[in-house]
């Protein structure tokens, strides 16, 4: 093979790839940079600006409006101020129980100190991530066993975290059981998947007045049924806790497609020959699904639980339009108690609230994300 | 791969698509107040004036020279049907008269308020009137946000505001100043069924007291003849909803008596709220109590939902504003047509003894404008919907905004509009009281337009009534702290002495805040007393 | 007998597996339908029909009437409801759309590019963005704000954001991404307003599309980076040897395999913007509001209205059921991947 090149043969090749190479060390910006522009444009001035309206107190102005500094006053009015017992819900005294279940929480977070500190990788950053999570779960087991039973009442953020958690439970276990039902070969499945999109495809304040009208225990579809069961004088609105469940209903109703339409995605991406393998091997479907199937959704599990996780906290349409967060304040979330103040023009109260809800998020978050770091390492 | 070119051909057509429609459309994304408005004329004057031979006749008539030609005026409100349609439908009027063109924008009614003030405070300025609540005028009007439509009223004859109720013109001033024009006058009322009271031989209520024994001896009982029991009292209890509302229309008889320039909700001496007393405890019992005879999922009910009760024939008894008067003669919807009673608010025969806080029983003294010895204050809640002006926008745009509303108010249009159910307008002028026969055209029987009209005009010519709360920071008082505590007291998350303790806390908080002194003054202000 | 309990092969199950199996999913599927159906007979009712008691099927109970269609469609609400379905039809894909291919290229990067932005950096950029928001909100004109900041952005870049060495690494980038979706709607939308508004952006497509694309990007991103990290980096060093530069390679190499995994997001994201409510609330004001407005604006001061609230209900999924109908096969072609492999 004749390996000299002409010099003419050769500049157009280097220029080439003088271009190319260039454009590929490029790639790693080009492809993350429209993206990262497009968040910070949109995204940092009004994080800013309301963590700045979270510490001023909003009034209409001639000429306008006026904010003035206040410090830290909205944020003290829902911890100890007027909006405590709406925010953070009333105090039952401590008895037994609540001391017991409190007591099992600081026991399994100090095993799990323990367990870090003897690990000896122990860092700063590590450190303090410990205790923000310690401190953090530490408070919020506080005030829900406060708050739950004995006469106590739940505060807005125990509210939403009652939503946030028991309604993904149930989205996620109805999603991935019906998710593998219809991955299987069976006739007239594609009729099942399009059918089963349809509630997270109605806008939400849609799904909320449609519930309100089947759960309507004089109007809706249902009398009948209360009639015979001779409910007819009862009414879940009256009830904190059956009014809650309405709720749940209504956002599971809507959310669960969103993990099953992820879930048949994932289902079907597994390749099909570990399974052939198993299954020649004398697998039963459970021990199938057990080693093979669930470590391999469980990455895209955990991102699409975080994802509606973050989602879930949000929750305002429900509580809004069904039961205009009543009995009370017994459904009102916390961006519905945001919302509420916002109408009422305490934006400042309306931020701090929002704020407080950010912080929430991030801390559950943030210990979502490394529980989905680890397995990820783990299982590599 | 054929498939897959094919769609990405059209994906990347759908993007540049997109993205060419929407370059196209930001240049032409002015605020149509900043684009529009040719140079300002000294015309408003003679605009009203020259309406008013034409308001009375058939749009067909045409001033010379139309007044407002290229002006395009945009007017915010809330979705109709009700309030929003008669601007829909006379829009198209106002054009032909006037030149105008006029958009009626709608947003939900929830989200007015903040619409409205978003877009003034923040200077966009994209409307240039509301069809908004007067009750908000003590916020804008102090920050120079609407106009001041003094001088025009004055020059306006043939709005014929002296014949405009009283109350009404108060309630759309503020400072002496008139900042909205009326289209809409509001009272509560107690409707009642005229045939099932007949029936059990009771008179409608005069009391808080009858109206519960009213209500307890009708409850269960089939009241439109489906086989079905009903209800003997439908008064809606949702939270964020009307209770804030229907609280004071039972508490005002017991605390005010002294007239409408005593005032119902805080003593004028020192500013502190007038509810952690006896007259406000019994009311709020009072009010909990007609749920013992109302449907089962009341506290999760707004007044569209009762309204639909009572239409149905399903509630012996109702409290509301005045649509069910009008909304009852409707032959389609209507089970109630002809059956339908209206009557002032009960009232009470032990009234507040402001010293003390205990209810002491009505003598001359006590209750000087007592009809039977019973105090009755009329409460004239939220007060009708009224049009008022952008005071940022261009000269030819208020005039030609204000002109629109003037022309809705006008006796031509008015008249028609307040007997129409759909509308949402209830009466506000004294001729649509005394001239009967617009409403017995409309559809009322005699008997029901003297029973609904009756009831209305006792109640504005009581001279115990008691007008919506209008200070400064009303939205927190009565919409935030007042609703939250009233629906934990509905859902028996406290008791009627920790809800009148917490409320009197959270608005000495809220007064506090404001300046007591400052609230104390505007307070007095819209009592009329100095 | 025993045939009944046994797969008939990998994925098709046994006859009493495949008899639960449908017992299962048609009761779901109820729970799916009657709702709707609960809803389309309602479009047909008028008030009293609704107000007295729960009536079931058309013209056995009640009888029905097109009075809500003929209001929302042609009378007096069908200017309002004309307008803003077109609007929600053009801004929800096309907004989609693009939040797909930003997000899919970005979520590429961050699977197979290693990223390390410096503390320090990032913080003095934050730093110099508040400088230059308050300079703009102390009244310099924003030309010369952005350009003092980025004056002295460089400059502490060269020196104090050298001494902080502490670099993020990937999933940093993209937790940063996924937390732009925490703070809820309520708290941004007047920022989002005045920044519209000082742009001369309000009641735009533009400033919809724009705020729909921003917000959807995080979820496009954490979504399409478990797919991508799903495929096998081989493919892509193959195509590489044989000198295909990095851009080919994610054009013809990932995005293919990526394809289930795509149209999933799309349908998310569409949905989402297609049934944003306040947001879309503020930032449009005459021209561009969206269908959900409509429907939220039916609960007049009269009462929830419905029947007219069903009908627009009905009008607004009928375009997404058809685009997930169209789309669905393309996540069950992802069947296709397992036998690629091999």
């Amino acid at each position: 093979m004749d390996t000299t090149t002409t010099h003419e043969e050769q500049q157009p090749i280097q220029l080439h790839t003088i271009i190319s190479g260039a454009a590929d060390r490029l790639a790693g910006s080009v492809f993350i940079l429209p993206a990262v522009l497009a968040l910070l444009f949109l995204s940092l001035f009004p994080l800013i600006a309301s963590l700045y309206v979270s510490l001023a107190k909003f009034d209409i102005a001639p000429g306008g409006f006026k904010l003035t500094f206040v410090g830290f006053r909205n944020y003290q009015k829902l911890f100890t101020g007027s909006e405590g017992t709406h925010f953070l819900g009333k105090f039952a005294p401590s008895t037994f129980l609540t001391w017991l279940v409190f007591g099992a929480v600081v026991i399994a977070l100090a095993v799990f100190w323990a367990r870090y500190l003897s690990s000896g990788k122990v860092s700063l950053g590590g450190v303090i991530g410990r205790v923000l999570l310690a401190f953090g779960l530490g408070s919020l087991t506080w005030m829900l066993v406060h708050t739950l039973w004995n006469g106590g009442r739940l505060g807005t953020a125990s509210i939403t975290l009652v939503y946030v958690f028991v309604g993904i439970f149930f989205q996620y276990i109805l999603g991935l059981s019906l998710a593998m039902l219809t991955v299987q070969r069976l006739p007239g499945r594609r009729f099942f998947r399009v059918i089963f999109l349809l509630p997270m495809m109605i806008t939400p304040v849609g799904v909320a007045y449609m519930f309100r009208m089947l759960t309507d225990t004089s109007k809706g579809p249902f009398t009948p049924i209360w009639q015979v069961l001779g409910l007819i004088n009862f009414s879940w609105v009256n009830n904190a806790w059956g009014a809650r469940t309405a709720i749940l209903i209504g956002d599971i109703w809507q959310w669960t497609p969103f993990m099953f339409i992820v879930l048949v995605a994932a289902l079907e991406s597994q390749p099909v020959e570990p399974v052939e393998a198993a299954t020649v091997d004398g697998a039963n479907s459970w021990q199938i699904f057990r080693y093979i199937t669930w470590p391999a959704i469980l990455p895209v599990s955990m991102t699409l639980v975080l994802i509606r996780l973050i989602e879930a906290f949000k929750i305002v349409d429900l509580p809004n339009v069904m039961t205009n967060g009543g009995p009370g304040t017994a459904t009102q979330s916390l961006t519905y108690h945001a919302y509420i103040n916002w109408r009422a023009l305490n934006i400042g109260g309306s931020a701090a609230v929002a704020y407080m809800l950010l912080i929430l998020v991030t801390f559950f978050s943030m210990i979502f994300v490394n529980l989905i770091r680890q397995r990820t390492v783990e299982t590599l | 791969m054929n498939s897959k070119q094919k769609l990405i051909k059209l994906l990347s057509l759908i993007i540049i698509f997109g993205v060419l429609i929407t370059a196209c459309g930001a240049p032409a994304t002015q605020p149509p107040a900043a684009t529009e408005a040719p140079a300002t004329e000294a015309a408003a004057t003679e605009a009203p004036a020259t309406e008013a031979p034409a308001a009375t006749e058939a749009p067909a008539t045409e001033a010379p020279g139309k007044m407002f030609d290229g002006v395009t005026i945009d007017i915010l409100t809330f979705v109709g049907p009700q309030v929003a349609e008669p601007l829909q439908r006379r829009g198209p009027d106002f054009t032909a008269l006037t030149g105008a063109k006029v958009n009626i924008i709608t947003v939900p009614n929830s989200e007015l308020y903040q619409k409205i003030l978003t877009d003034a405070t923040s200077g966009t300025n994209a409307y240039d009137g509301y069809l908004f609540a007067p009750a908000w005028i003590v916020d804008f009007a102090p920050a120079g946000l609407i106009e001041d439509l003094t001088p025009y009223v004055q020059k306006d004859t043939a709005l014929e505001w002296d014949d405009v109720a009283p109350f009404f013109r108060d309630f759309n001033s503020y400072g002496g100043k008139v900042y909205s024009i009326p289209l809409d006058g509001d009272m509560h009322m107690v409707y009642y069924r005229i045939d099932s009271l007949q029936e059990a031989g009771l008179e409608p209520p005069k009391t808080w007291d009858d109206y519960l024994a009213v209500a307890k001896a009708l409850n269960g009982k089939d009241l439109n003849g489906d086989g079905e029991p009903d209800y003997g009292s439908c008064i809606s209890k949702a939270p964020a909803q009307q209770s804030y509302w229907w609280i004071w229309s039972i508490a005002a008889p017991y605390i005010q008596s002294q007239g409408s320039s005593q005032g119902p909700f805080f003593n004028t001496k020192d500013m502190t709220p007038l509810v952690n007393n006896d007259g406000f405890k019994r009311a709020l019992e009072v009010y909990k109590e007609t749920g013992l005879y109302g449907p089962p999922d009341e506290t999760n009910q707004g007044v569209g939902d009762t309204r639909g009760l009572f239409m149905a024939g399903r509630c012996a008894l109702t409290m509301d504003w005045g649509d069910i008067g009008t909304l009852a003669i409707d032959k389609e919807n209507s089970k109630v047509i002809d059956k339908t009673g209206a009557i002032e608010n009960p009232g009470s025969t032990e009234v507040l003894d402001w010293d003390t806080g205990k209810l002491v029983p009505c003598d001359a003294t006590t209750c000087p404008y007592a009809v039977d010895g019973v105090n009755h204050a009329p409460f004239a809640s939220f007060g009708g919907w009224a049009g008022a002006v952008n005071a940022a926008v261009e000269q030819k745009q208020k005039d030609a905004a204000y002109a629109f509303f003037s022309y809705m108010a006008q006796p031509a249009q008015s008249n028609a509009d307040v007997t129409v159910g759909t509308t949402g307008y209830n009466p506000f002028r004294i001729s649509q009281f005394t001239n009967k026969q617009a409403w017995l055209d409309a559809g009322f029987s005699q008997a029901a337009a003297d029973s609904y009209l009756g009831g209305i005009e006792a109640s504005l010519n009581s001279p115990n009534m008691a007008a919506d709360l209008r200070i400064p920071k009303n939205h927190e008082y009565i919409q935030v702290e007042l609703d939250r505590i009233l629906s934990e007291y509905i859902a028996g998350d406290l008791t009627t002495d920790e809800a009148a303790q917490q409320l009197y806390d959270s608005w000495e908080t809220i007064t506090e805040e404001a300046g007591r002194d400052a609230q104390l003054t505007f307070y007095k202000g819209t009592l009329g007393q100095k | 007998m025993r045939s009944w309990f046994q797969n008939k092969s990998i994925n098709a199950p046994s006859p009493v597996g495949a008899v639960l199996s449908y017992l299962v999913l048609g009761f779901w599927a109820l729970l799916i339908l009657f709702p709707l159906y609960w809803l389309i007979i309602t479009s047909f009712k008028i008030s009293s029909q609704v107000a007295e008691g729960p009536f079931y099927i058309p013209f056995v109970d009640f009888k029905p009437s097109l009075d809500a269609w003929r209001y929302v469609l042609m009378g007096d609400l069908s200017r309002d409801t004309l307008r803003n379905f077109g609007n929600t039809l053009l801004v929800a894909p096309v907004s989609s759309l693009i939040a797909l291919t930003l997000g899919a290229t970005a979520a590429y990067a961050l699977v197979r590019f290693e990223y390390h932005p410096r503390v320090g950096a990032i913080f003095t950029f934050i730093g110099c963005l508040i400088l230059s928001i308050i300079l703009i909100s102390i009244g310099l004109p924003w030309q010369i704000a952005l350009a003092v900041a980025g004056v002295i952005f460089i400059i502490l870049l060269q020196t104090i954001g050298r001494r902080f060495k502490r670099a993020l690494g990937n999933n940093d980038i993209a937790f940063w991404m996924i937390s732009q979706r925490m703070l809820p709607p309520v708290a941004i939308v007047i920022p989002i307003y005045i920044l519209f508004q000082r742009l001369h952006l309000l009641d735009t497509y533009t400033a919809l599309i724009i705020t729909y694309v921003t917000s959807n990007l995080p979820i496009v991103i954490w979504l399409m980076r478990d797919y991508i990290s799903t495929i096998p980096i081989e493919l892509e060093e193959c195509a590489s040897i044989d000198g295909a530069s990095r851009y080919r390679i994610f054009w013809s190499v990932v995005l293919p395999l990526a394809v289930p995994g795509l149209v999933a997001t799309f349908l998310f994201v569409l949905v989402f913007s297609w049934n944003e409510y306040l947001l879309a609330l503020f930032i449009s004001s005459a021209r561009v509001q969206t269908l959900p407005l409509t429907i939220a604006a039916q609960n007049a001061t009269r009462g929830p209205q419905w029947w007219n609230m069903s009908v627009l209900i009905l009008i607004m999924i009928i375009p997404v059921i058809v685009i997930a109908i169209i789309l669905e096969r393309y996540i069950t072609r992802g069947l296709l991947i397992g036998a690629v492999k091999g």
